[in-house]
């Protein structure tokens, strides 16, 4: 024991085996360096490094969503900064098991959907397969191309208290939690850069090399450079973070069934200018899901025909949509005699004794012991989790044991194995938890590559068994310690030393292009909403008791240009409107923060925030800092407040301080590519209507001198021009010169004008089919600008009964021509897909709203 | 004998509908007791994309898409299929108990494969009502052949044919529960009652020449699509059995697929993607003897 700190002092372990101390107490050889270093870091700046993760991983936008918690959207991914040790030596051992069970999994699944030879000869008892919701029959006779139909398999590893790993789950479905490891490693060695570089750590980018490398090797024949996309669920699921990460790491486009269609019998993405070719799908909805037309008829996270295109061999889906019929615990029992019988070999690294309760002799051994195993479904689903059997009571026993009875076949009992311990690092000691690793093996053309490292997760108390992420896990990075320094190589470049695969880029898939110009439109009206917000506190609190009718009738103007700006209403216009202006405050907070109320600030700052989840893979890790900002700050919204207005006022500086942020990443750090010419004409197109809406509703009435006075001056803070307008008229504001400024003036970035120009470069630039005609949003745009150029200014500021008529019929005009702008975009570059419907026999079943899996 | 069948279906919709992906089990596979000489599914409008692959039960699908918005389809699949008499031996008087025991023991390989149809499957689950159902016909030691003859029997007997009384989702416990139904309920709830009682049975659709020999009453399922079941014999072969009409299966009736029940051989399915609307569906099914 390295006496001193305190760091280990407290640590004691109650398992069998501990990661980190030996039996004899001393700290075992190959963590001294690193518990030595942490030692000599201290307490101080422990506890520092851990809040630099945590910072790390928020800005990165990393989240996990819990399953079955409304709130349970983006919670934050959960790291511990100190990583999970393991020597070259032993991972040696544990790479070549997870090797060889990847191999032993892919020669049974090539079996399943080939001859059944497994079956038909009795090493499996037929019933494991058949009944199970893995097993596809439509997919039979179809194969990967290559000498693999099992592309990626995860197996779930813990060390039991003789020192020796067990795999205690087999994934091979679509395995997640590479993209987390790879995150992890990112954070971790970003945290502790010293420690990472001296303890020799083995890289992760081969496997993530090989992965690419792997699904080029399996497109379809022929194809020189294939197209890969990731299939997602779409960002409910729980991994989204995930697919949006290797998205955007391994440059493949993170695509929805939505955005694929099948046609001539080939995949397609509904890509920005067109349909795209897709050679590769990398999956990750479970294959149930895939297509409707030959598996679940009410999905709508698959594509129908999937099935067809691939057995036609037209695409390669990774994972095969099969291989969820070998993630099936009741196949452990039979393992050995499988490698025996397609490998010649035992087993390397062993499974604990399983018992599947089709069999009558292992049901009679489990039922028998309830109260010592880990009661295990044999497909994974709603409501299926592992059971242990000694946690529960007598009456829970009984029913689990009717459970069991009614339905033999969906259930296996497994022997307990005590998982080892490792450290884990809380504030600033460590305490021992039982841990978990999952380490990933990816096909190559003869073999399979197996991750120098994983996802380690450790409980999240020190009595929790139940070790995942759905269960609220901590998660570390796994550190394989090399012998000696290992040649250091980036993700994109070949360790051979040839040139990195030359892979086209794909065009962007329509839906997110939809989404990058919604959130350039949510931004831009959170932000006029702000300013617009702003300007009636301002006023608000210059006049405080001050009941001068001018400034009475200016704050009316602006709380019903509020309503009509955020299409509130009624709000301050229509019924009971008077009440509520003369006690505009509950309407105002709802204005704010009613997230339920379409309109709202909160619901803008909410449908922004979807946007740019919906998009992740495409925005920058500096733009993340700023949405994970305004997430927080959305949150803080609503809390309850000793001074509600004071409060009010520091949000809404915070938030528009984030906005702003967005908008200037969007200006400085993004690629003119037609994604960024779609958030930027959401941006002009926003920014043009709502200045038509605030010109309209401020100041198409005529009113007296000294509101109207007051009323300019707010309208060009609220359109932030008004300092602009002192500099160049010494005089009060005019309205003349005020319209010239908002509408004409072509320099001012906040002009009409400004917006009409830049649009028309975004438009401009959008994918077209013919490049010699004016599109229609261009006609639209044009016709705007011409129309503006052409007004009469001095006659649109005279007034008849009150009301300036020309103003609001030009300023009318211009925001249809807009909203036809829009209208337009949305029509020609945005998919509308109809409702998916199953057409049965004989009558038509609709699909209803297919659930996530 | 050799008959002509032509199977229309025809879809119209109210609305168009766009981009439409189907599946057809129109096309009679070739078994031991009947050739399928020619067969053709013509599709209109033209479909852009048209392919026959087999599937997991050796049946013959038709896989066809059409991406052009159409407010009608009209899928015409014409056979020519000679058929054998069963011309076989009387299946042996093995006891059904023993079958069932040699299920669940033996390794040879037809008992292995044929356990896939002693499961559940998604449309047939085995409940202890269907057991019930089926035990006067399963008295212990009774032949197994003599077991299933005397349950399709019963269910002809104690089952009203009613068109219209059910639907394809219907579940066969309310089939159980009202005792009427079409062809393919009874079929699913043959097959239930078989597995029930630990023995595999599958589900057969095909067709039934229905011309009426003179002076004989005319049989249920004329000029439709039909269904019955098929039952293991161990060491014999798979005994077919038409409990709609309590008459043996021989060369009237025309196999078109067989599986576990019938969301395994649905005759046509398709996913489209409409804005709304209603549709109608025609089909109609002609059996002509041609020899």
């Amino acid at each position: 024991m390295i006496p001193g700190t305190g760091l280990l002092e407290p640590y004691r372990s109650d398992a069998a085996f501990d990661e980190l101390v030996a039996p004899d107490g001393r700290v075992r050889t190959h963590w001294s360096q690193v518990i030595g270093a942490l030692q000599q870091l201290g307490p101080e700046q422990l506890r520092a490094r851990h809040a630099e993760v945590e910072r790390l991983l928020r800005n990165d936008g990393v989240t996990y969503n819990i399953h079955g918690d409304p709130t349970g959207l983006g919670n934050p991914w959960s790291l511990d900064p100190l990583p999970l040790l393991m020597g070259s030596e032993e991972w040696a051992g544990i790479e070549q098991g997870v090797a060889q069970r990847a191999e032993l999994w892919n020669l049974v699944v090539a079996d399943l959907y080939g001859p059944r030879e497994l079956l038909h000869r009795g090493v499996l008892p037929p019933e494991l397969v058949f009944d199970h919701d893995g097993f596809l029959r439509p997919w039979d006779g179809v194969t990967l191309r290559g000498p693999h139909e099992l592309f990626l398999y995860a197996a779930d590893l813990v060390r039991g208290p003789d020192g020796s790993m067990v795999v205690l789950g087999d994934r091979a479905q679509a395995p997640s939690g590479a993209g987390y490891a790879l995150e992890n490693r990112v954070v971790v060695s970003r945290v502790f850069p010293s420690l990472y570089r001296d303890a020799q750590v083995h890289r992760l980018a081969p496997f993530f090399r090989a992965l690419r490398g792997g699904l080029a090797a399996v497109a379809p024949e022929g194809t020189e450079d294939p197209r890969v996309v990731i299939l997602s669920p779409g960002r409910f699921n729980e991994s989204y973070f995930e697919h949006a990460f290797l998205g955007s790491s391994l440059g493949y486009p993170v695509v929805e069934g939505p955005d694929l269609t099948v046609r001539q019998g080939r995949v397609w993405l509904r890509a920005l200018g067109g349909l795209e070719p897709v050679d590769v799908i990398l999956r990750r909805v479970d294959g149930w899901w895939c297509d409707p037309l030959e598996l679940r008829p009410d999905s709508r996270l698959g594509v129908p025909g999937l099935v067809e295109a691939a057995r036609r061999g037209a695409v390669s889906v990774a994972n095969p949509l099969g291989t969820g019929a070998i993630e099936n615990p009741g196949l452990i029992g039979y393992l050995p005699a499988m490698a025996r019988h397609l490998l010649g070999e035992d087993l390397a690294l062993p499974s604990p004794q399983t018992w599947w309760c089709g069999d009558e002799t292992d049901r009679a051994h489990v039922l028998a012991n309830l109260d010592r195993l880990v009661l295990k479904p044999t497909s994974r689903g709603a409501g299926q989790s592992s059971v242990f059997g000694w946690e529960l009571s007598t009456s829970q026993r009984d029913a689990l044991r009717r459970r069991i009875a009614g339905e033999p076949r969906r259930w296996v009992g497994q022997e307990r194995v005590e998982p080892s311990t490792s450290p884990a690092l809380l504030g600033s000691s460590l305490e021992a938890r039982p841990t978990i690793v999952r380490t990933y093996a990816v096909a190559r053309r003869e073999d399979y590559l197996v991750m120098a490292g994983g996802l380690v997760r450790v409980a999240p108390s020190p009595d929790n068994l139940l070790i995942s992420g759905q269960s609220g896990g901590i998660s570390k990075d796994l550190w394989v310690l090399a012998s000696e320094p290992e040649a250091q190589a980036g993700l994109w470049v070949r360790s051979d030393g040839a040139p990195p695969l030359a892979e086209p880029s794909m065009a962007m898939p329509s839906r997110a292009a939809e989404n990058l110009f919604w959130l350039g439109r949510y931004a831009e009206r959170a932000e006029v909403t702000i300013r617009l917000l702003r300007c009636i506190i301002d006023r608000r609190n210059d006049s405080a008791g001050d009941l001068n009718p001018s400034v009475v009738a200016c704050l009316h103007g602006l709380f019903t240009a509020l309503t009509h700006l955020t299409a509130t209403y009624p709000g301050f216009v229509g019924e009971d409107a008077d009440a509520r202006l003369a006690d505009p405050d509950d309407e105002l907070r709802s204005v704010v923060a009613a997230t339920d109320r379409e309109g709202s600030l909160a619901s803008s700052l909410r449908s922004l925030l979807a946007a740019a989840h919906a998009v992740q893979d495409q925005l920058s890790s500096d733009t993340w800092l700023v949405v994970s900002n305004l997430e927080r700050e959305l949150d803080q919204l609503d809390q309850p407040s000793a001074d509600p207005d004071a409060d009010a006022q520091i949000a809404l500086a915070g938030i528009i301080k984030s906005l702003l942020a967005l908008a200037g990443l969007g200006m400085e750090s993004m690629v003119r590519d037609p994604g960024w010419q779609f958030l930027d004409a959401g941006r002009r197109i926003e920014r043009a209507m709502l200045l038509l809406t605030l010109l309209r509703s401020t100041l198409v009435p005529v009113r007296d001198r000294g509101t109207e006075s007051l009323m300019f001056e707010s309208v060009l803070k609220a359109a932030e021009s008004i300092i602009t307008y002192r500099r160049r008229h010494r005089a009060n504001a005019q309205l003349g010169t005020l319209l010239d400024l908002l509408l004409l003036d072509a320099t001012n970035p906040r002009s009409l004008a400004y917006q009409l120009d830049r649009l028309a470069e975004d438009v401009g630039d959008m994918p077209r089919e013919r490049q010699t005609r004016l599109s229609e949003e261009e006609r639209l745009i044009l016709d705007a600008s011409t129309r503006l150029r052409l007004a009469d200014l001095d006659a649109l500021g005279t007034g008849q009964d009150a009301v300036r008529w020309e103003l609001d019929a030009l300023l009318t005009e211009l925001h249809d021509l807009l909203s036809e702008t829009a209208a337009a975009i949305d029509a020609h570059h945005f998919t509308h897909l109809p409702r998916q419907i199953m057409v049965g026999q004989p009558g038509l079943l609709d699909a209803g709203n297919g659930d996530a899996p | 004998m050799r008959f002509r069948v032509v199977h229309r279906t025809e879809y119209r919709y109210t609305n168009e509908v766009s981009v439409g992906h189907s599946i057809a089990h129109l096309l009679p596979r070739s078994t031991e007791f009947q050739r399928c000489r020619a067969g053709s599914v013509v599709i209109e409008p033209r479909p852009d994309d048209k392919r026959e692959h087999t599937d997991y039960f050796g049946n013959r699908v038709v896989y066809f898409s059409l991406q052009d918005p159409h407010d009608h389809l009209s899928v015409r699949a014409t056979s020519e299929i000679e058929v054998w008499a069963r011309d076989v031996p009387e299946p042996p008087p093995t006891p059904w108990d023993e079958v069932r025991d040699a299920l669940r023991s033996s390794t040879a390989r037809e008992l292995l494969a044929a356990r896939e149809y002693v499961l559940p499957s998604p449309l047939v689950p085995v409940t202890s009502e269907l057991a019930a159902y089926a035990a006067p016909s399963f008295t212990p030691g009774r032949p197994l052949a003599e077991a299933v003859v005397d349950l399709a029997r019963r269910i002809h007997d104690e089952f009203v044919y009613e068109p219209g009384a059910t639907s394809v989702a219907t579940p066969v416990a309310d089939v159980l529960a009202h005792r009427r139904g079409v062809c393919q309920d009874f079929a699913h709830l043959a097959i239930g009652c078989v597995r029930a009682m630990g023995l595999a049975a599958r589900y057969v659709s095909g067709y039934l020449e229905t011309e009426p020999p003179p002076g004989a009453e005319k049989l249920v399922g004329a000029d439709a699509s039909h269904a019955w079941v098929s039952v293991l014999i161990p060491g014999w072969g798979w005994l077919d059995l038409d409990p709609t009409n309590d008459v043996p299966v021989d060369d009237r009736h025309l196999v078109v697929a067989h599986g576990r029940d019938f969301g395994d051989v649905t005759p046509l399915k398709g996913v489209v993607f409409s804005r709304g609307g209603d549709h109608e569906l025609i089909v109609a099914v002609d059996v002509t003897r041609i020899d």
